[in-house]
């Protein structure tokens, strides 16, 4: 294998594995052809029309099936994956209740959504004892302080009503979810990745005794996949990603609502960043049409 | 390059017009398309293989082209495409969108 090929099978691993495999080697043979003798390494432009082919194979695939579903799916997921970022602190005095929550995320990243019902249910009720501190069962200490990744203890920023409507959202998501024809579709192991720089506090940036700090590794990694989420939705003009970034705007909505009279203007920008690429997922489906006369 | 990628079956770019136009005198493999396409264009239209690639599967995907069949060169399977029907009709609507476009220019000129 020349140095040429390895690196171009390399830049092949941006199409999805399905695809690799079935059409990898013909683009590789293409890729060949064109290749001048004697070249070593990729051109500029082959390189990057790999990579945004390769994306945009990725989200031409994701866009297929129906969009409301999916879109619901991927919202749900995407809540549940902050919800386990807020418990993966406490990991060392709730060990169960972490593993639980880390299992219902896994189940609903399976397309498993009957099962994860239960598994959200059961966390949500475990969060409420711990945000209402009425515990007639399985009692723990409270308040819960963490061991890693932040420094608030557990709900120290949150009503009770607040984390009830967090799962509730969930909850009821899974109940349409399972109640549609057929499993979701499985999705990737990636959103799992996202769990610790979504749980962790810093780096810290905003003035000490600030409620509700913002997470700033938190609130990039949020705008970083909204911004793809814009993105996928301009590719496949597809308003799956509009629905799910709305799902996750309306959980986080819910927290910054409970503070509304305490938020400063790093608040605010946060929010106003959050809603505009998100009105922006909805938006951009609808861009720029040409249609050729009959 | 294809930031106004147009949707829908009955709309077309300008890379996806020469792909189509290579096409129409028989069905041809990616290597061929790129050189076909460049030869049409003049060398101004030059997509990179990933997005030639993701025109044919779009083009696919809006029933404008299939697959002939396909061929194993050197150990690798070769797709040769097809423009079907559907295709030719909005490629010649486009061209005749063009052309209206062009004569207002033409014309005008023309007469000065």
């Amino acid at each position: 294998m020349t140095p040429l090929e390895r690196r171009y099978r390399w830049l092949l691993f941006a199409y999805p594995p399905g695809y690799r495999a079935a059409h990898g080697q013909e683009l590789l043979g293409v890729l060949l052809d064109c290749a001048a003798p004697g070249r070593t390494t990729p051109e500029v432009r082959e390189a990057v029309g790999l990579v945004t082919g390769g994306l945009r194979e990725r989200v031409r695939q994701a866009a297929r099936g129906d969009a409301w579903r999916d879109g619901l799916h991927l919202g749900v997921t995407v809540v549940m994956t902050a919800q386990l970022a807020v418990l993966l602190p406490y990991a060392g005095s709730i060990p169960g209740w972490v593993a639980l929550s880390a299992l219902a995320l896994l189940a609903v990243l399976r397309g498993r959504v009957r099962l994860a019902l239960p598994l959200v249910s059961l966390t949500g009720a475990k969060a409420m004892a711990v945000a209402t501190a009425w515990q007639p069962v399985d009692v723990t200490l409270l308040p819960v302080y963490p061991g890693f990744l932040t420094a608030e203890p557990l709900f120290a920023a949150s009503a009770p009503v607040t984390v009830a409507l967090g799962y509730g959202f969930v909850c009821c998501g899974l109940l349409a979810l399972a109640a549609g024809s057929g499993p979701p579709r499985t999705r990737s192991w990636r959103w799992a990745a996202a769990v610790p720089f979504a749980a962790w506090t810093g780096p810290g940036w905003m003035p000490e005794g600030t409620p509700l700090p913002l997470s700033l590794s938190r609130t990039v990694l949020e705008l970083a996949v909204l911004c793809l989420a814009v993105w996928a939705a301009r590719t496949a003009r597809d308003l799956r990603w509009a629905l799910a970034a709305v799902v996750y705007l309306l959980a986080v909505s819910v927290q910054l609502g409970e503070h509304l009279a305490e938020l400063t203007r790093q608040h605010l920008a946060y929010w106003g960043l959050l809603v505009f690429l998100t009105a922006l997922t909805a938006l951009v489906p609808y861009g720029h049409r040409r249609r050729v006369p009959d | 390059m294809f930031g106004g990628m147009p949707r829908g079956t009955d709309e077309v770019s300008e890379p996806m017009y020469y792909v189509l136009t290579a096409l129409l005198d028989g069905p041809l493999h990616g290597h061929a398309i790129m050189k076909v396409v460049g030869e049409l264009s003049g060398g101004r239209v030059k997509p990179s293989v990933g997005t030639l690639y993701g025109i044919l599967e779009r083009l696919g995907d809006r029933g404008l082209i299939t697959v002939d069949r396909e061929e194993t060169v050197n150990g690798r399977v070769r797709r040769y495409f097809r423009v079907l029907e559907s295709g030719r009709t909005v490629l010649e609507a486009e061209a005749r969108r063009m052309q209206q476009a062009a004569s207002l220019v033409i014309n005008r000129t023309s007469y000065a």
